[in-house]
């Protein structure tokens, strides 16, 4: 397309006025096309949403007549109606308990075996390692169907619980092989000065590894709290009360309620979506990398 | 180093080995176990042998899954790996000036699945979806139907969907390599004369051999393992023209419940998935890789 925009091979002669005013012509011709393709592909992703968006303030016989026109007037106040009929503020509640906690724990309880499988020397070392890094090979749909049975089995379906403690298993695996593979990268030195200066290993664990590893923290938690915010097949399977239903359950079971309501259900889409969509243009950056850098592992 | 007492390593270690146990080592274990029993979820279980897996191979729906997988491997792998790779190295012509539209295609990637399954259902449908109403627009009314009620085109329909989402995915990590490809190669290239396209096809594409084997592994062994978009879109219907293993285990034990066949099922799965991850593996030794992620 552009081949030859930002690269002009270097010559030892410059080039005639006539061929270099030529030159500029093309490249103004072929940036132009360039950005011209661009933009027509991000259509392809930014319709859809505008589209979405816009069709939360139509009524219905306009989202059905007019499917492309704008709405006629803005009034957020079917933003504010979806969320009450919704239910949305328990939904986000949840969500918000659920993923705090997942995340919280999964990055202390990977945190502190990462430092162990890392940096210490002890019977079963190896054994955990490879026991742990079974989550990254298997997919959840492996062990799900007896999972239930164990959660029913302890009395926790259907509670909060039964989210949290999922989540914090399957998060794991990944916390761990990422953190241990940051700590791996660390001069051993640094270690080795403060085990002389009498540092134990839980003060050790404290002081110095967990602001050490704060960076590969960061990827985890990015990956983390994306993965239980929008964890479905779970959470769809044990949770059956409206009560404590997370975001994307509770948002499938409104669709359920509404399901000829448009408008409403539009309405309900643009709540959850705006603000991941806001949140994520402030952190791109983080939010990118936590998520390539937490699936290819 | 050797720990400061002898219990500190597993006062470490502990918590996350308890919680992975109880969350995925029991629950595996306990899944082999059903797939050889017959269990509605509230009777006695009972041992049926390998009557599961006979059940299973011989299950029309069950294969037929497989073969949705299939479908929707092949068509992921050219509707989100390749376009990721033809994305990012339409990006990285301009590089660091294109942070918009990377910032734009990588949006579905991390909205909920459901949220996007909800608003392409809307995009399909057949009274004010955007879609048969763009083709009206365009004159192409012939091409108008019910693209997730009509068996022929819901698989596809879906395969599209997933593409929509995931292009961008597989463009971030495309992307991420190709700033990692050695300026001074680039530089010496353009030395000699190469145009943008010659260093594009000549020395990025093969630097990144590494990176497609990687994605295309993770395409295909996250095929298997997918849910959401289909259980929200079309849940295995119409006729189960696009159901998949998923689908139909969750519906096979959660509301036929007929646990012991669901876990034979998923075992099954497991094994296919994994086997396909270590096979590749192997293969993938023999290659040089020079641009690990």
């Amino acid at each position: 397309m552009s081949t030859e925009t930002s690269a002009v091979p270097p010559r030892a002669v410059a080039p005639e006025p006539r061929a270099r005013a030529a030159r500029r012509v093309r490249l103004l011709a072929s940036d132009t096309l360039y950005y011209a393709v661009m933009t027509t592909i991000s259509l392809v992703y930014v319709v859809p949403l505008v589209w979405m968006v816009m069709s939360s303030f139509k009524t219905q016989q306009q989202i059905f007549d007019s499917p492309w026109s704008l709405p006629t007037s803005i009034d957020l106040s079917v933003l504010t109606t979806a969320w009450e009929r919704g239910g949305f503020g328990t939904y986000v509640g949840n969500s918000i308990i659920v993923t705090t906690a997942a995340v919280v724990a999964i990055l202390v309880f990977g945190a502190m075996a990462a430092f162990a499988l890392s940096r210490l020397n002890f019977r079963f070392r190896g054994f955990f390692l490879v026991f742990l890094a079974l989550g990254l090979l298997l997919p959840v749909q492996s062990y799900f169907v007896a999972q239930s049975s164990l959660l029913n089995a302890i009395g926790i379906n259907d509670t909060l619980w039964g989210l949290i403690i999922p989540y914090i298993g399957l998060g794991l695996s990944l916390a761990v092989y990422l953190l241990k593979a940051y700590l791996d990268t660390l001069p051993r030195e640094l270690f080795e000065s403060a085990r002389m200066d009498g540092c134990g290993d839980l003060r050790m664990f404290g002081a110095l590894v967990f602001p050490l590893i704060r960076p590969g923290l960061a990827t985890v938690a990015v990956f983390s709290i994306l993965s239980a915010w929008n964890e479905f097949l779970l959470a769809t399977l044990y949770i059956q009360s409206d009560e404590n239903k997370t975001i994307p359950v509770g948002l499938v079971a409104f669709t359920g309620r509404y399901a000829t309501d448009y408008p409403m259900l539009f309405a309900a889409l643009s709540i959850i979506t705006i603000p991941m969509v806001a949140i994520y243009v402030i952190f791109h950056r983080q939010v990118t990398s936590g998520i390539t850098e937490g699936t290819l592992r | 180093m050797k720990p400061s007492s002898r219990w500190t390593p597993y006062v470490l270690v502990g918590p996350a080995v308890a919680f992975f146990t109880f969350v995925v080592g029991l629950p595996l274990l306990g899944t082999i176990g059903l797939s050889f029993a017959s269990w509605t979820g509230t009777n006695r279980p009972k041992l049926v042998g390998l009557d599961n897996f006979v059940r299973a191979f011989g299950d029309d729906v069950y294969r037929g899954a497989y073969l949705n997988t299939f479908i929707y491997i092949v068509a992921t792998l050219v509707l989100e790996v390749a376009v990721g790779f033809a994305l990012a190295g339409l990006v990285s012509v301009k590089g660091k000036r294109t942070g918009w539209y990377r910032i734009t295609f990588f949006i579905p990637v991390m909205l909920p699945m459901v949220v996007i399954a909800v608003l392409w259902s809307f995009l399909y449908s057949d009274d004010g979806g955007l879609i048969n109403s763009f083709l009206g627009a365009i004159g192409r009314e012939d091409l108008q139907r019910v693209w997730l009620g009509d068996p022929s085109t819901a698989l596809l329909a879906v395969c599209v969907v997933s593409g929509w989402v995931y292009a961008g995915f597989y463009m971030a990590i495309f992307y991420a390599g190709l700033q990692r490809v050695p300026q001074h190669l680039l530089e010496a290239a353009r030395l000699d004369g190469a145009s943008e396209w010659d260093l594009f096809f000549r020395i990025k594409v093969p630097l990144l051999r590494g990176l497609t084997e990687v994605a295309v592994l993770l395409c295909v062994t996250g095929a298997f393992s997918t849910f959401d978009l289909f259980y929200v879109m079309t849940n295995g219907g119409p006729d189960h023209a696009t159901e998949i293993i998923t689908t139909y285990v969750v519906s096979t034990v959660f509301r036929d419940h007929e646990v012991g066949y669901g876990a034979a099922m998923s075992i099954i799965m497991t094994v296919v998935v994994v086997g396909i991850g270590l096979v590749y593996a192997r293969l993938r030794r023999g290659g040089g890789v020079d641009l690990e992620y």
